[in-house]
Formats: structure tokens, C-alpha cells, sequence
């Protein structure tokens, strides 16, 4: 097994409404190597956007280490965790949170415009990602001239367009039609597998998780069980 | 399928399209608005999208609300200007060089009050006084006219010539004026309004004194700060009125203006503890004297300008962070994606800023165009001369314009900066 990229110790999160606290996790701890393909299922409420949104960078824990490649998240100031993002987490959402004033491609470039890459690389990084979901040729299409399932392999390019090693999906495929589920989990499944990028998916269905290398169960903000498959 | 279009302005089908359909179609297609956004997209096609594009795009991206934002601020700073300008031509009365070097004596007790006549005799020998004559305002309104803009004064016309600094006789004679006694002297831009020409008689009905006028123009001027007055002889006032022995007040010029204040101090100790004491100021003085007897013009103007200036500054506040609150959910992507709140907050402001720039172009210069070349003498019937929209003017419509454009961009800033991503990404759109 290869080195983990990600390493999550006793990680807790407590949500605090007045008397009321909930404990979205409870000292979860957990490894993850690079490349593999996570699968994060539960029921609603388990925490799962909660472990995930940590993990990526957006939320803070209440308590426990997360280190991914080695950095402990919690020590960064907010800008530089927003470098970090840029640099290394890709960020594939439901509803595909594309801006709907930008056509695909600058979509995809928006992440790349906070680098120091110039006009032409840009534009080859760009047509490359969008190239590798399938959609070379709808550059220049707005968001409200897409498909939903186009909408989100979009989304996807612009997840990898800065080459993250860690890529994070909440539920990708809750909004698509069975067909453009099964495009989306086949792209992210081949990056994983051919790419060699670590990525971290929560799905509800079943049937998306036999895509992924590994299926974490959480349940009460607890890990309940942890399947490697083969 | 998309879950949401949101803002796309797609065309409507131009079939079974109303009156008012195609009004608003129109607004549209001629709104200047769809044509900056149309050059955005043209301009990002051309060279690639960079952060101004981006604002520029996100700016104009729902175009009733860009409008509203640009019409708002636009309409404050057009009202702003115009008030701030009505302010400046009742308040400033126009400058001339002569008006320094001529001064006014008037009763001490009010503008009123009249003068003895044979105050003169001492006036006349006072050092320092190069010319005087009575000077009594008439009041008379123009054949037929309610109220007639322009003022009449009866003078000495010899006396009188030796007043007249600025200006020339540009038609007509002035010695004819002094040698008829039923003569009057009549500024050119009266002359113009009334298609009056030399030899053409001006009746006029008096208001203060129970009398009527009927002079015949004997010569006119042109080229003092207000070519309107009539001037006749204080003779045939005095004839007219069974010769009360009295003036309005008495006008006279100094040599220069270092001796102005000298000559002003000596007019008033000559009549002291005299039964008609006299208050004596340089005419611009008066002016300004005569301006404030009609109430508190600034306090009036600039207390209009700063509700107008709230009220449009609550509607662009508003629609601002209206604008920035329906795109909590993509500010937190770009959050997600490393953008960061200084980059965030600096796409608001170009934008706020951006849209209140827009509107001040539009407000200001607007202003300066209607005010510059609508003809306000005539519309107003001579109560506004100049409406010069002055530099300084504009200047402080753009300040407010740059001031609404900041402020509106606060509000946003400060809930964008608070919003965490997890946060914004659960709000709905
Ligand atoms: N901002 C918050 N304030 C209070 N409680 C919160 C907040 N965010 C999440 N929670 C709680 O934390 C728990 C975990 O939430 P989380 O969103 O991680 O669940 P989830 O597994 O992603 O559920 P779903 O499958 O419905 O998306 C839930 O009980 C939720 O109510
Ligand atoms: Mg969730």
C-alpha cells in the first residue's frame, strides 16, 4: 500500500445550538493512501459531508488532527488554506455550482486564474480537462445550455484542472439520470485508477459505490465499517 | 436537466408579443446595459477572461437590476447637481469686476425705507467717490405681465453714466436717453425677449408706487453681468409722484477697491445721528444681503439634497446587496475553489463601484447637458440666468456617486467575509 495522503486522528465535530449539541463526528480516526477511490455512504445526518468538508479544507474539526500529504489543515490562516485548496482539492458538488454567467471553458479556467499561468497554458490545461470528460467540443456553451450530466462532468474538469491530488465529491450523481450517473462515476473512477488521484465520494446509491476501491460506512458520526474491495 | 437557469436572458419568442411586450423588448435591446455585457463577452472571446471580464460580466448579469442600480444613482446625482447649481444662482450673485467698485447706500432702518434727496450734496464730496446717483428700485410689472423678471430703476442719467464700468451702449444714444426725460436705457437681453427695437415704448404698471410708466427706448447696453434692467429718469418719478423730496438709496463708484471700505465707513459717519441714518455696503454685499431675505436658500437646498441623496443611497444599498446575496452560493464556490476574501471583496467593490461610475456618467453629464443647453432664461421667464453647472458641481456629484458605490459594496463585503463555505454552499438559489 502506498503512503496515506490523508490521516485523520480522533477527529470530532460538535455543532453547538445554545443548550442543544450535536455531534455531527465522533473521534473518527482513519487513513487514506493515495489513489485510492473512497466511497463514503451512511444515512442522512451520519456526518459524511461533515468528514468531508473537513477534509477538504472548508470546515473546521472541534478537535482531533487531520493531515493530508502530510500538513495539518488546522494550522493554516484562512488564506493560506485558500492556496491550499487551489493547489490541492478539486471540489465536485450535487447541484454542479458551475457560474452561470461563464461559458464551460471559463468555468473550468476559474480556478487556474489565481495561478501564475499564463494565457496559453490556461487555455491547453483547460481544453485538456474538458477534453478528458468528454466535452472538447461545448466550450463556449453556457451552463443553461448543458445537460445536467454535461453540467457536472464540467464541474469535474474544473476539479482537476489545477492536477489536485485530492479530489472530494458530495453525492455528484444525486441530481443526474441513471445514464449520466454512470459517465460521471466512470470519470471519476478513471482518475483514480489511471490518473493516480485520491478521491473522496459521498453517494446514497449503492450501485455507485461498487465504482469506488473502498467503502467507508459512517453511522452517528461514527465508522461503522471499512471494506476494501478488490 | 438544469436545475436552474438562473438570470439567463434568453429572447422571447417575438410572436404574440404585446404592446408593453414589446416595449419592454425594446428596453432591452436599446438598454446600453445588454450592449456592455454584449462587449464583455466579445472582449473575453477576444482575450480570455480575467477578473475585470469577470466583474464586468457578473455586473450585468441580471439587466433590470444593473439598470435600476445605474438609474438610481444616476437620478441622485442629477437631482444632487441641479440642486446644488439652483443653490449656487440664487445664493452667488454674478461676479463683476465693477461690482466691487460700486457701492450702495441704503436706509439704516430697512431697504424700505427711503432716503432724503438732498443727502446728495454731502455724498458727492465724500473722498473717494468718483461718481453717485439716486437709484430707486420701481417694481413695475411690463404690459400686462403678473410679474415681470426684470428690474426698473429710476436714476439720474448723467449721473448714471459715470456708473456704467462694464458693458457698452450697443445701440440707440445714450444722450438721447438723458436729454428725454420719458426715455429709458434698456439692457439688450430685454430688448431681445420682447422684440423690442429703439423708438418701441414700454409701459409699465407700477406695484409700489401708485403710478404707471410709459417710456420711449432711447439706447440699449450690452455686456454687463445682467443686460435685463430698465433705467429711467428719477425726474419723471418725482413728477409723477408730486415730488416727495426722497430715493430709494443712492449708488455710487470709489476710484478703487483698496478705498472701498474707507469710502463705505465715511457714508455711514456722514449721516450719523441724522434722521435718515445710512447703512452703505459694496453692491455685491447687497446682493448677497438682498438674497438672504429670501429664507435660508442653502440650509433649504442642502437639507432637499441629503434626503434625496439617503433615499436613492437606501435603493442602491439595497439593490447592491440584493445582487451579492443571490450569488452567496457561487462567492462560497469560489471560496472553495482558493479564491480569497480580499479577492472576493474586490470583485464587489469594482462591481458596486463600477455600476455607480455608470450612474454618475449618466446623472452628472446628463445634468450638465440639459442644464447647458435647454434655454432656462426664457423657460423660467428670466428667474434663472446663468444654471452654470460648475466643475466643483460635478465634482460633488461624483463624490457621492464614489461614496453610494462604497457603501453599497460594505454590506456584501462584510456577509461574504462571515460566510464560511459550508455555509454559503447550503444556501439555495
Ligand atoms: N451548521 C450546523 N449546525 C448544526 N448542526 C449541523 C450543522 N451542519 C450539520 N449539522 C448536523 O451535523 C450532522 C451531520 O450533518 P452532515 O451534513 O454531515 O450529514 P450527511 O451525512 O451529509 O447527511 P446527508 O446524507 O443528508 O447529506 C447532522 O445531524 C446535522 O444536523
Ligand atoms: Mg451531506
Amino acid at each position: 500500500m502506498e503512503a496515506p495522503i490523508v490521516v485523520i486522528r480522533d477527529l470530532s465535530k460538535i455543532y453547538r445550538q445554545g443548550e442543544v449539541q450535536v455531534t455531527a463526528l465522533n473521534r473518527v480516526s482513519l487513513q487514506i493512501s493515495a489513489g485510492e477511490f473512497v466511497v463514503l455512504m451512511g444515512p442522512s445526518g451520519s456526518g459524511k459531508s461533515t468528514l468531508l468538508h473537513i477534509i477538504a479544507g472548508i470546515d473546521r474539526a472541534s478537535s482531533g488532527e487531520v493531515r493530508v500529504q502530510g500538513i495539518n489543515v488546522a494550522n493554516l490562516d484562512e488564506s493560506q488554506l485558500a492556496d491550499w485548496r487551489n493547489q490541492n482539492v478539486g471540489f465536485v458538488f450535487q447541484s454542479f455550482n458551475l457560474i452561470p454567467v461563464l461559458t464551460a471553458h471559463e468555468n473550468v479556467e476559474l480556478p487556474l486564474l489565481l495561478t501564475a499561468l499564463g494565457r496559453r497554458e490556461r487555455r491547453q490545461q483547460v481544453d485538456l480537462a474538458l477534453n478528458l470528460v468528454g466535452l472538447g467540443d461545448r466550450g463556449h456553451h453556457r451552463p443553461d445550455q448543458m445537460s445536467g450530466g454535461q453540467q457536472q462532468r464540467v464541474a469535474i474538469a474544473r476539479a482537476l484542472v489545477t492536477d489536485p491530488a485530492l479530489i472530494v465529491a458530495d453525492e455528484p450523481t444525486g441530481n443526474l439520470d441513471a445514464r449520466s450517473a454512470h459517465d460521471v462515476l466512470g470519470i471519476l473512477q478513471s482518475l483514480s485508477r489511471d490518473a493516480g488521484k485520491t478521491v473522496l465520494m459521498v453517494t446514497h446509491d449503492p450501485k455507485a459505490a461498487v465504482f469506488g476501491t473502498r467503502e467507508l460506512h459512517l453511522e452517528k458520526g461514527e465508522l461503522a465499517r471499512d471494506l476494501v474491495q478488490e | 436537466m438544469s436545475e436552474a437557469r438562473p438570470e439567463s436572458q434568453s429572447a422571447v419568442p417575438s410572436e404574440g408579443r404585446s404592446v408593453g411586450g414589446w416595449f419592454l423588448y425594446a428596453l432591452g435591446f436599446y438598454n446600453p446595459i445588454s450592449w456592455i455585457g454584449w462587449l464583455a463577452r466579445v472582449w473575453v472571446r477576444q482575450f480570455g477572461l480575467g477578473p475585470f471580464s469577470f466583474v464586468i460580466l457578473n455586473a450585468v448579469r441580471n439587466q433590470r437590476r444593473a439598470t435600476l442600480t445605474v438609474l438610481s444613482v444616476a437620478s441622485s446625482c442629477a437631482l444632487l447637481v441641479t440642486l446644488l447649481t439652483l443653490q449656487r444662482e440664487l445664493t452667488v450673485p454674478p461676479e463683476s469686476e465693477g461690482a466691487s467698485l460700486r457701492i450702495i447706500a441704503r436706509n439704516k432702518v430697512s431697504l424700505a425705507q427711503p432716503l432724503p434727496a438732498k443727502q446728495l450734496s454731502i455724498v458727492e464730496r465724500i473722498p473717494g467717490v468718483v461718481a453717485v446717483s439716486p437709484f430707486t428700485f420701481f417694481g413695475g410689472n411690463y404690459k400686462g405681465e403678473e410679474m415681470t423678471s426684470f428690474a426698473q430703476f429710476a436714476v439720474d442719467p448723467a449721473r448714471f453714466r459715470g456708473l456704467l464700468v462694464e458693458g457698452r451702449i450697443s445701440d440707440g444714444s445714450y444722450d438721447d436717453f438723458i436729454r428725454d426725460r420719458n426715455s429709458c436705457f434698456v439692457g439688450a437681453d430685454t430688448m431681445k425677449r420682447y422684440h423690442l427695437k429703439i423708438g418701441d415704448r414700454m409701459k409699465f404698471t407700477g406695484t409700489f408706487y401708485p403710478v404707471d410708466l410709459d417710456l420711449r427706448i432711447a439706447a440699449v447696453f450690452q455686456g454687463t453681468v445682467d443686460d435685463r434692467g430698465v433705467f429711467f429718469h428719477h425726474k419723471l418719478l418725482d413728477e409723477l409722484t408730486g415730488d416727495p423730496g426722497t430715493v430709494g438709496t443712492w449708488y455710487l463708484r470709489v476710484a478703487s477697491a483698496e478705498v472701498s471700505n474707507d469710502v463705505i465707513a465715511r457714508v455711514n459717519k456722514a449721516f450719523e445721528n441724522s434722521s435718515a441714518e445710512v447703512r452703505a455696503e459694496t453692491e455685491r454685499a447687497f446682493q448677497m444681503g438682498f438674497i438672504s431675505m429670501l429664507g435660508n436658500v442653502k440650509v433649504l437646498t442642502l437639507s432637499i439634497s441629503a434626503v434625496v441623496v439617503f433615499t436613492l443611497m437606501l435603493v442602491t444599498v439595497s439593490t447592491m446587496s440584493m445582487a451579492i446575496r443571490e450569488r452567496f452560493r457561487e462567492l462560497a464556490i469560489l471560496k472553495a475553489l482558493g479564491y480569497r476574501r480580499r479577492e472576493l471583496f474586490s470583485f464587489i467593490l469594482a462591481e458596486s463601484f463600477g455600476l455607480a461610475a455608470l450612474g454618475a456618467v449618466v446623472g452628472i453629464g446628463g445634468a450638465w447637458a440639459v442644464w447647458t443647453f435647454v434655454d432656462l432664461q426664457r423657460l423660467t421667464n428670466g428667474f434663472l440666468v446663468y444654471f452654470e453647472v460648475t466643475v466643483r458641481t460635478m465634482a460633488w456629484g461624483a463624490a457621492v456617486a464614489a461614496t453610494l458605490g462604497i457603501l453599497a459594496a460594505i454590506g456584501p463585503s462584510v456577509a461574504v467575509a462571515r460566510m464560511s463555505v459550508v455555509e454559503g454552499l447550503r444556501t439555495l438559489d
